[in-house]
């Protein structure tokens, strides 16, 4: 007896994949030829042909020369590993990728100016020695940082390995021998018994009640019966082949070795999986943007000032030194650091929130993504079968789906649902596991097939008796006083033993009108998506059936028609509670949520309903088709918002056409897909452009290379995910359900298996990409009043009024920790509520950013310095204006006697003190504009005043940097160590009016902002 | 604006797309609106800054620094000069040496009498050294104040009158030596004879902070020879102190004091150590010009 429609669904796969459907030929042929589907065909062989083919015999299997040979000829059955990128690779990778190489660039023009000076100089000026040493430091350190931080990920290979089984029980040469499961060669016969792994794909030539576990390949968990016979073309589907590294859960099985190691289907993913390249980050793409930027004004302050110094009269060799340290000051030092620190801040925060980031990078990427594929079992629904309604009395009652029993129930008192929950007891297997008493029925173990502990659990809490009454477990009869015999099964076939019903406890004659109403039930919960089953009874006749009869169950020796139908249950997986309320977040907030799942269409199609995935009042093609009564093929499938595509129609949808249904269909169901399958869904995804939201932007004048695709995330917990998981921009895996291979593919794990901690990814994400937005702005701001002493020096002859120590005081020091703080700002406006950025568009750092940070607060900060520098030379007697074209005597050392503008003489360690005095209180002062920044960088549009000052964190930063300027400036020895000197309390404040500048300035920019939306302050100056 | 720089047309197409008529990304009127925020943004930063500046000016002094904190003790600078404090010189070859004659003329040019003569602006004060010079309150006392003479001739051999070389081409260079000048400094005797030189010892004028120079490492000290100073007292007599700066004091003569090694070991470098004593003057590890210097000479044949 078999349920509702349970037997036959799985993966749809085919042989005959059009070539043009693999998508671009990235991993070359191999990569493709593995998004085809499984060549096995020795399914539909006889036992003969397989033998024949293979040079084995059915009994006495291979002999151990032919078995050499062909582990000579196939090599081991194992999966080879991809070739592995060496460690030092990878932290090379770490150390000279993306942000590190404008910093390492940095350290060897460093480097290379020292190295001019040291030739040409006698006495070279150190800072371009320490300046390069530091940069390389820094490079170095947050490299490792990194390293250890992904040094954990990417095992993908192991966790495949770990799926392996250890030995083999082959029969070679009629000897029945245990061998190392590396040994299996193709023709080897094999035996596998309940508990047993699969030692490679057999063909089944004979079994005994085997069935398997092909969960990691399918992610069905429901066990699967084998048998020799072929039931289906597609090699995945048909009962007489068993997977590579799938479980025995049951009986014993023999079968021929079909293929071995790699060729195997799991060996296929495998390969597939690990040699699938990952396309780089959306932050990573961001990062590269930036350093675009960063250079491109690097190298024109460079190069113009190169120009300007060569017009000013300087040699070539100081115009190139100036070039190299006008470039060197445009590197931003701290934001490397700065910017790890922030995403490693965040995914501690997720980890917190049971999202797992493996990635560092991956943190952001759930902000960008803009199509969630999800996958359906275990993630949106509770991978747990439960009863969800049920049928008798003419009457269709609905049980309690919900994960902490807080649902209604229903009316229990009819006599009706205790002869169903009595038969639903006997007709029962499952046993809850022992040592659970205390657990609420719902949480407890179970040990036995799905549907029967659905319906043990269904039924336990309410007649705890009946299952107390013992019975035997093999077949469905039952002795009490009298024989009672009970049935469940698929309902059709139930119903035809069935010559009565049962109604309010009675039994009554089955007529037409009962039958009707039975198929209209039956059609009702089938078109839920549940799956059914009917249940009858008969009391069996004493007089016929006595105490002691020894009823035959292979020679069925007693009636089985004629009994009476008691009613129907049905099931379902139901979907988690969380679920639908996070896919209308997921909506609102811009993303689409595509379901790709392996299951039937129809159970597809009824989570899809119930989770909002097809939100209420959208219809499918059939849907309208049904609703108009007309056939699929006259409604217009632009009429149709929502589509549920079959596995089977997907394998013949050219590029184009998946392209078209995943732009016109904003809700989608994959359904019956295969993990290929699921792989090309997800480029198709990655393909799509935002033409909505990018309206302005001619989809053709796109090209090729600017067109970044959507950024799809991947939900799945199968290993037959693993190869989409690994696709996507970002894959994730889930933390208790999921199987080892579909974690290591993954870049984030969801610790608690609940989609709706992708909100909080999602959210997190958003979040991160604003605050790192402010960071960058924060930490970029400084870079002008750092370079603009450094200009000035060369162009109108002042001593030195900021030096390269300090400058490092401030991007290593004093600025680290607010800008990390801005990692921890609150949300402007709800995030949720807004479409994910454009990669197109919506850039972490643009000219608009640049422009504030750079062209205008960095201004005000650069004025607020140099005040503060002439505010001190002018107390100790060098006016501004004897300042000018000072230079050259100022910095010659046999120079003892250098006027000031009273008429002093200086010497040229005084007025040296006086300068680096000088650059302690331009360090002081930009660590006091900067005060004013980082508020003005906790929000890009709201008032200071409406966002607060909440984020402690930040308060802090405030305090530290502070206490950090006065310890550098005031701790004895600073002098030797770094040049630095005690200010005079009153210096401190030279750069307070600048700081209220910069404040009263930023929140007049930002109220006009506020004020006239869209207008020409926003186009010009919101980042 | 964004994310167009990659490829070659890209790259074209943003310098000039003649579609949009946009250079750069953006349109002519939208650079003018640019060029013209920025003009008037930066014009508006530099009047701040102009009139920060000016306050800063209105809280200074026209006569006195506000702080001297740094450049008082007064620093020990000599003439000439010399890159890394060396002299070297031959005796045979003019040209060796006429880098530091010129600067000791150039130094000592405006000692010269003729210009010490307008008696509005100059005073004698006297040939032995005598106690400060006050003339009056730095603040409140406007005009200039006459600054004492100071003769070049009282620096003898070295005062280049008579030799023009200043000793250097008979070997005997000289180098003329002074004392910082700080407004309103008032170098103050040596308190106690303990600090002093044993040459010192004994010798000590009232008013005056005297100068001493001596090998500076212990094997030089039978090469140096015989050491003479010249000038008022052979130190820095207190009577042209104080200086009362630039503005009211343009004329103000420093005392000098000359020094001429006579008797150098030829074709060896001596380091010599000078150093000026006073009770407020001090020397520093780092500052090797602050009350003393050393100097590295040089003679060859």
């Amino acid at each position: 007896m078999g349920y509702g429609r349970s037997d036959s669904y799985r993966v749809a796969t085919t042989q005959d994949k059009d070539e043009k459907e693999s998508p671009k030929k990235k991993g070359g042929k191999d990569l493709d030829d593995l998004k085809k589907e499984v060549p096995i065909t020795e399914h539909k062989m006889s036992v003969e042909e397989v033998c024949r083919k293979y040079n084995t015999d059915i009994v006495q299997g291979l002999t151990n020369a032919k078995a050499a040979e062909y582990l000579a000829r196939d090599g081991p059955n194992a999966l080879t590993p991809p070739p592995t990128t060496p460690e030092w690779v990878k932290f090379c990778r770490q150390l000279f990728g993306g942000f590190s190489i404008l910093l390492w660039i940095g350290a060897i023009l460093c480097f290379l100016a020292y190295a001019i000076q040291a030739a040409t100089e006698d006495e070279p000026a150190g800072d371009n020695l320490y300046l390069g040493i530091v940069l390389s430091a820094v490079v170095i350190i947050t490299g490792c940082f990194s390293y250890f931080q992904e040094a954990k990920s990417s095992k993908i290979m192991e966790s495949f390995k770990n799926m392996v089984p250890q030995q083999a029980l082959v029969i070679r040469e009629g000897e029945k021998m245990q061998i190392n499961a590396e040994q299996v060669v193709a023709g080897d016969l094999v035996e596998v018994k309940g508990g047993d792994r699969i030692p490679a794909d057999l063909r089944i030539i004979s079994s005994h009640g085997c069935k398997v576990d092909n969960s990691s390949l399918t992610g069905e968990s429901e066990p699967q019966t084998r048998s020799p016979d072929c039931t289906h073309d597609n090699p995945l589907e048909t009962r007489n082949i068993a997977f590579f590294s799938t479980n025995c859960v049951e009986g014993t099985a023999r079968g021929i070795v079909v293929c071995t190691g790699d060729r195997t289907v799991m060996g296929r993913i495998a390969t597939l999986t690990s040699g699938l390249e990952t396309g780089k980050t959306p932050i990573a793409k961001e990062i590269e943007h930036f350093i675009h930027i960063i250079t491109g004004v690097a190298v024109f302050l460079g190069v113009t000032f190169f120009i300007l110094s060569l017009i000013l009269g300087y040699s070539w060799l100081e115009a190139v030194i100036f070039l190299i340290g006008i470039i060197v000051a445009n590197v931003p030092e701290g934001l490397l650091a700065t910017v790890t620190v922030c995403l490693t801040l965040t995914a501690k925060r997720m980890a917190r929130k049971n999202c797992l980031v493996k990635n560092l990078e991956a943190v952001e990427t759930l902000g960008s993504t803009s199509t969630i594929c999800s996958d359906k079992t275990g993630t949106l629904t509770q991978n747990r079968m439960t009863v969800a309604h049920m049928w008798f009395d003419n009457q269709i009652h609905e049980a309690d789906t919900t994960e902490d029993q807080s649902g209604s129930s229903f009316d229990k008192s009819s006599t009706t649902w205790v002869s169903l929950a009595r038969i639903a007891a006997l007709c029962n297997r499952a046993v809850f596991k022992a040592g659970q008493e205390s657990l609420p029925i719902l949480k407890r173990e179970v040990a036995g097939d799905a549907s029967e502990s659905a319906l043990l659990k269904c039924i336990e809490d309410k007649n705890k008796k009946v299952a107390e009454i013992p019975f035997n477990s093999t077949n469905k009869y039952q002795s009490d006083k009298h024989y009672l015999l009970v049935m469940k099964g698929a309902p059709e076939r139930i119903l035809d033993r069935c010559s009565t019903i049962m109604m309010q406890g009675k039994e009554q004659p089955m007529d037409d009108e009962m039958k009707e109403a039975f198929q209209n039930a039956y059609l009702e919960l089938g078109g839920l998506g549940e799956r059914v089953l009917g249940f009858c009874h008969l009391f069996m006749p004493e007089d016929k059936y006595p105490k002691g009869f020894a009823f035959d169950t292979d020679d069925v020796n007693f009636q089985t028609d004629n009994l009476c139908f008691v009613g129907l249950m049905s099931m379902i997986d139901p979907p988690r509670a969380a679920v639908p309320d996070a896919v209308g977040k997921c909506r609102s907030a811009g993303i689409k949520v595509i379901m790709v799942t392996g299951d039937h269409p129809i159970t597809a199609k009824a989570i899809a309903k119930g989770v909002g995935i097809i939100s209420e009042g959208n219809e499918t093609v059939e849907d309208i088709a049904a609703r108009l009564n007309i056939p699929v093929s006259q409604v217009n499938p632009r009429d149709a918002k929502a589509c549920v595509i079959h596995g089977t129609d997907l394998k013949d949808l050219t590029q184009e056409q998946m392209d078209d249904i995943l732009r016109n269909h904003t809700e989608i169901v994959f359904a019956r897909t295969s993990p290929q399958q699921k792989l090309i869904i997800v480029e198709g995804c990655q393909r799509q452009v935002l033409y909505s939201h990018a309206n302005n932007q001619n989809p053709k004048l796109c090209g090729l290379l600017f067109c970044q695709g959507a950024i799809v995330a991947v939900t799945g917990d199968g290993v037959n995910d693993s190869p989409a998981l690994k696709k996507a921009d970002i894959g994730v895996a889930m933390g208790i359900s999921g199987s080892d291979v579909s974690k290591q593919a993954a870049d984030m794990i969801l610790l608690d298996d609940n989609f709706a901690s992708i909100v909080t990814g999602v959210e997190e994400g958003r979040l991160i990409f604003d605050n790192l937005k402010k960071s960058i702005a924060y930490t970029l701001t400084s870079n002008i009043p750092e370079i603009t002493p450094f200009l000035f020096f060369i162009m109108v002859n002042i001593p030195l009024p900021l030096g390269t120590i300090t400058i490092l005081c401030i991007d290593l020091g004093t600025d680290m920790v607010p800008a990390i703080s801005l990692a921890y700002e609150a949300a402007e406006s709800d995030i949720m509520k807004r479409q994910p950025r454009n990669p197109l568009r919506d850039k972490l750092v643009n000219e608009r950013l640049i422009s504030i940070a750079y062209g205008q607060i960095g201004m005000i900060q650069a004025l607020g310095g140099f005040f503060a520098y002439f505010v001190i030379m002018a107390e100790n007697g060098f006016l501004p204006s004897v300042l000018v074209g000072i230079r050259l005597n100022w910095d010659d050392r046999s120079t003892n006697d250098l006027e000031d503008s009273y008429g002093q003489q200086w010497t040229y360690e005084q007025r040296k003190i006086v300068e680096f005095t000088c650059h302690t209180a331009f360090f002081v002062s930009i660590v006091v504009v900067q005060w004013a920044d980082v508020i003005i960088c906790k929000t890009r549009r709201n008032s200071v005043f409406q966002q607060g000052m909440k984020n402690k964190i930040l308060i802090f930063g405030l305090f530290e940097e502070t206490a950090l300027a006065a310890f550098l400036s005031y701790c004895p020895g600073m002098d030797v160590a770094l040049r630095m000197y005690p200010l005079k309390p009153s210096w401190w404040f030279c750069a307070f009016p600048y700081s209220f500048l910069i404040f009263v300035y930023d929140e007049i920019r930002k109220l006009i902002l506020r004020r006239n939306p869209g207008g020409w302050v926003e186009k010009e100056t919101y980042y | 604006m964004s994310g167009n720089k990659d490829s070659d047309g890209g790259w074209r197409k943003f310098l000039w797309n003649s579609e949009k008529k946009e250079f750069l990304g953006r349109t002519g009127g939208s650079w003018f609106k640019i060029f013209l925020f920025y003009v008037i943004f930066y014009g508006c930063l530099a009047g701040i800054f102009i009139g920060t500046i000016q306050a800063l000016l209105l809280t200074l002094s026209n006569y006195k620094p506000t702080y001297q904190d740094r450049v008082a003790p007064p620093g020990l600078s000599h003439t000439p000069r010399s890159d890394k404090s060396e002299i070297a010189f031959s005796i045979s070859d003019k040209d060796s040496y006429t880098k530091y004659t010129k600067s000791m003329d150039d130094f000592l040019q405006p000692y010269d009498d003729e210009l010490q003569t307008d008696q509005m602006k100059f005073e004698d004060c006297g040939v032995t050294p005598q106690s400060y010079r006050d003339r009056g309150s730095l603040e409140h006392e406007a005009g200039q104040k006459k600054a004492c003479r100071f003769h070049r001739s009282w620096l003898g051999s070295c005062s280049g009158v008579g030799d023009t070389s200043y000793g250097f081409k008979e070997g005997k260079p000289c180098i003329i030596v002074k004392l910082n000048r700080i407004v309103n400094f008032r170098p103050r005797v040596p308190s106690d004879n303990q600090s002093l030189p044993d040459a010192l010892q004994g010798k000590v004028m009232p008013n005056l902070i005297p100068i001493y120079c001596k090998n500076k490492r212990e094997e030089d000290k039978s090469k140096i020879g015989e050491i003479k100073y010249f000038g008022l007292g052979e130190g820095f007599p207190l009577q042209y102190y104080p200086y009362y700066g630039k503005l009211l004091h343009p004329q103000y003569l420093q005392p000098l004091v000359a020094i001429q090694f006579t008797n150098l070991t030829m074709a060896q470098e001596l380091r010599i150590e000078c150093k000026a004593y006073g009770a407020n003057i001090d020397y520093s590890e780092k500052d090797r010009y602050q009350g003393r210097f050393d100097v590295k000479i040089t003679v060859s044949s």
